[in-house]
């Protein structure tokens, strides 16, 4: 009994202890499988960035110190020649020309005026949103989400038409008698002398106006979405505690509201700013060549009739790296006022 | 019924322009039956009307089929049959190239195959400036040519004699829409104005005063155009009253109803045509020369004149086109643009131009 007993509980252990040994190396080859699975994932997600971002960013950096074959196309080469061109002009050192430093200077010019306007104009907006009901809200918020789908070449079509001299705001001027009265008045040669109106009407494109009206139209439904998670978190007793110690409510704006969403409008003013710098439809359309930007004249270069790619490549890095600038620098704002608050 | 299925096949194929090396794989055994011929042109009215009236001629004339490829322009064209090229698969085989492309594309080499101008006997219709031949041999044979013309809103203001009047700041301040692109050929007309013509783009000094005479015209401009359909908007929306657009658009816009007049001043228009080039990796040789020899015919030239609204290549005489619709498309004198100036000196123009425009 006991001899066959004996034996009994070690076949009776082994074969659990076998199952054990089998789960365990199904549950290693699992981890092994899974682990392998991750790595194939990993290097799939990189090869994409690699393939999508980084390549054609190699590719552009590489152009750009291409070399342009006068009255044909371009050829590779390592030459600093476009970059000169970028900052003194092509016939340096016999002529000098900042054309292109003053193209980048509208460039950001017009980010900046037009990112701020979005900012300051969306913040009392998204304020006051986020007062109203939940209904109310969400409604607002699917609108504006709707509208972003309008793309930048309607929007410009849109303002085109609003602008324009026998379909806009002109028409109306003219007809309310607003022209006449201008005119009569001496205004309509105050116009005249901004460029604001031809000698028979207002005439608002082209314009620096036209063009930041526009541009911060563009953005205003992304500075109120961004903004929006950030004043809908205030808590509204704050404002309210310093009501009823009787600040005005220029100042609860000011001292308490302002400070606690300071960091959220910092980085939308940036977003948009940068999202901005390379806007083209509403700039060939509404400003003056005198006041065109760079993404204007890369596009210019690279698909116009001089097939200057190269040159096109320099002033897209040029432009690219102004943008990471004024990340950092950003960045490094918000951080030293954070420290300092 | 069999001709039919076939037509729509090769509509479908036509379709998928975009993927032509699938289309073309998909079209191989018809090809066996019908002879083909893939045929570029700048796209919207201008290929429909080919599509409706000139192809079809063509087919019912030669029993070659056309497969109709839209073209962007001239200039945006090139770089899409450049990179075509390198990559080994074209998407047409005979392409509409503007004189200033074309001395482009033969410069840059490898694009393009010579014609055998012996198949394509009614080329000499045309004047020899129409034929390009380069080393290789005949590059581009004419295939219509267009006219910019000065324009003029006529409610507002009467037709000027010369283009020298738009300088005038008392009748034209604010008011003008003119080309943006150096080569808009404004400095042409301002050339043929006020200097020697295309002798004056001879030196940088030369080109540097033509560029200057042109900064004079600034406080008259409202609007530097550098797409068609914005000078079409300006006209019509009364933001310009005059300029310079297309003759055969003006004059259809004219047609239509709306404030505009095209006039030939005495220095008269500049005049720029497109050319019919084979793609360097065509192997439709012969049917492209038949069609070229189809398009070079006076005949043919009438017929694009009256549905397309291009200008004939051929003298009037040739053709059976009254003066009346020979004025709706073209006129006298005729300004030539200096093509090879704009070529060798390019950077140069662009950037001295641009400056102006910039005031910088």
């Amino acid at each position: 009994m006991s001899v066959v007993g004996h034996p009994e509980p070690a076949m009776a252990e082994s074969p659990r202890k076998a199952r054990a040994d089998a789960v365990q190396a199904a549950d290693d080859r699992g981890a092994l499988g899974h682990r392998f699975l991750r790595a194939g994932v990993t290097t799939l997600i990189w090869c994409v960035v690699l393939f999508l971002c980084v390549v054609p960013l190699g590719l552009v950096v590489a152009i750009s110190f291409g070399h342009k074959v006068e009255g044909a196309g371009w050829e590779w080469a390592f030459t600093f020649e476009n970059y000169y061109r970028f900052l003194v002009g092509a016939n340096w050192p016999a002529e000098t020309t900042f054309l292109y430093l003053t193209q980048l200077y509208w460039s950001m010019r017009y980010a900046v005026v037009a990112s701020v306007l979005a900012v300051a104009t969306a913040l009392p907006f998204t304020y006051l949103l986020t007062r109203q009901s939940r209904r109310a809200q969400a409604r607002w918020l699917v609108f504006l989400l709707t509208s972003l789908s309008l793309s930048e070449v309607f929007i410009v079509m849109g303002w085109d038409i609003i602008l324009s001299n026998n379909s806009g705001l002109p028409v109306l001027f003219s007809a309310s008698g607003l022209t006449d009265w201008m005119k009569a008045t001496g205004w309509f040669d105050v116009l005249r002398d901004w460029g604001l109106a031809s000698p028979r009407n207002v005439k608002f494109k082209t314009s620096e106006f036209a063009t930041v009206l526009t541009m911060s139209y563009l953005v205003w439904p992304y500075a109120v979405i961004l903004l929006y998670p950030a004043l809908s978190r205030l808590d509204p007793s704050m404002a309210e505690a310093a009501r009823t110690m009787g600040a005005r409510p220029w100042t609860v704006a000011r001292t308490v509201i302002l400070p606690a969403v300071r960091l959220p409008l910092m980085g939308t003013a940036l977003l948009l700013f940068v999202f901005l710098l390379g806007g083209y439809v509403a700039v060939t359309v509404f400003a003056d060549p005198a006041k065109q930007t760079t993404a204007v004249s890369v596009f210019e270069h690279v698909r116009g009739s001089t097939l200057n790619a190269p040159f096109g490549a320099a002033q897209s890095v040029i432009l690219l790296v102004t943008a990471a600038a004024f990340l950092v620098l950003g960045q490094r704002l918000s951080r030293r006022s954070e420290g300092a608050s | 019924m069999i001709k039919m299925d076939r037509r729509a096949l090769l509509k479908r194929g036509g379709a998928l322009a975009g993927m032509t090396a699938a289309s073309a794989a998909f079209g191989t055994p018809l090809i066996a039956q019908t002879r083909t011929l893939r045929v570029g042109s700048y796209g919207g009215y201008f290929e429909d009307s080919f599509k409706e009236h000139v192809f079809p001629a063509f087919t019912a004339a030669t029993g070659i089929e056309i497969e109709s490829i839209t073209q962007p322009n001239s200039s945006d064209w090139l770089v899409t049959m450049q990179q075509a090229t390198a990559a080994g698969s074209v998407p047409s085989d005979l392409s509409l190239y503007a004189r200033d492309a074309l001395i482009k594309a033969s410069r840059l080499g490898g694009l393009l195959k010579p014609l055998n101008m012996e198949m394509i006997p009614a080329a000499a219709n045309l004047d020899p400036y129409f034929v390009f031949e380069s080393e290789e041999g005949a590059l581009g044979v004419g295939a219509m040519s267009w006219f910019t013309s000065m324009v003029i809103n006529p409610n507002e203001v009467e037709a000027p004699a010369t283009w020298a009047d738009f300088w005038d700041s008392s009748r034209y301040e604010s008011s003008l829409g003119l080309s943006k692109n150096f080569n808009g050929q404004l400095l042409d007309i301002t050339a043929a104005t006020f200097f020697d013509g295309e002798a004056t783009f001879a030196t940088d000094e030369g080109i540097l005063a033509i560029i200057a005479k042109v900064a004079e015209l600034k406080p008259n401009v409202a609007l530097w155009w550098s797409a068609e359909s914005q000078m079409e908007q300006a006209m019509k929306n009364g933001d310009v009253i005059g300029g310079q657009y297309y003759l055969d658009v003006s004059n259809l816009m004219a047609s239509e109803g709306f404030p505009i007049r095209a006039v030939f001043p005495k220095e008269g228009n500049p005049q720029d045509y497109g050319s019919w080039c084979l793609s360097a990796l065509s192997d439709k040789d012969a049917e492209a020369a038949e069609f070229i020899n189809f398009s070079s015919d006076p005949a043919t030239q009438a017929l694009m004149s009256r549905r397309i609204g291009t200008a004939p290549l051929v003298a009037k005489e040739k053709t059976d086109l009254t003066d009346e619709e020979f004025a709706f498309v073209s006129g006298t004198p005729a300004i030539r643009p200096a093509y090879d100036a704009y070529l060798d000196k390019e950077t140069f123009i662009k950037e001295a131009w641009d400056k102006m425009l910039a005031g910088a």
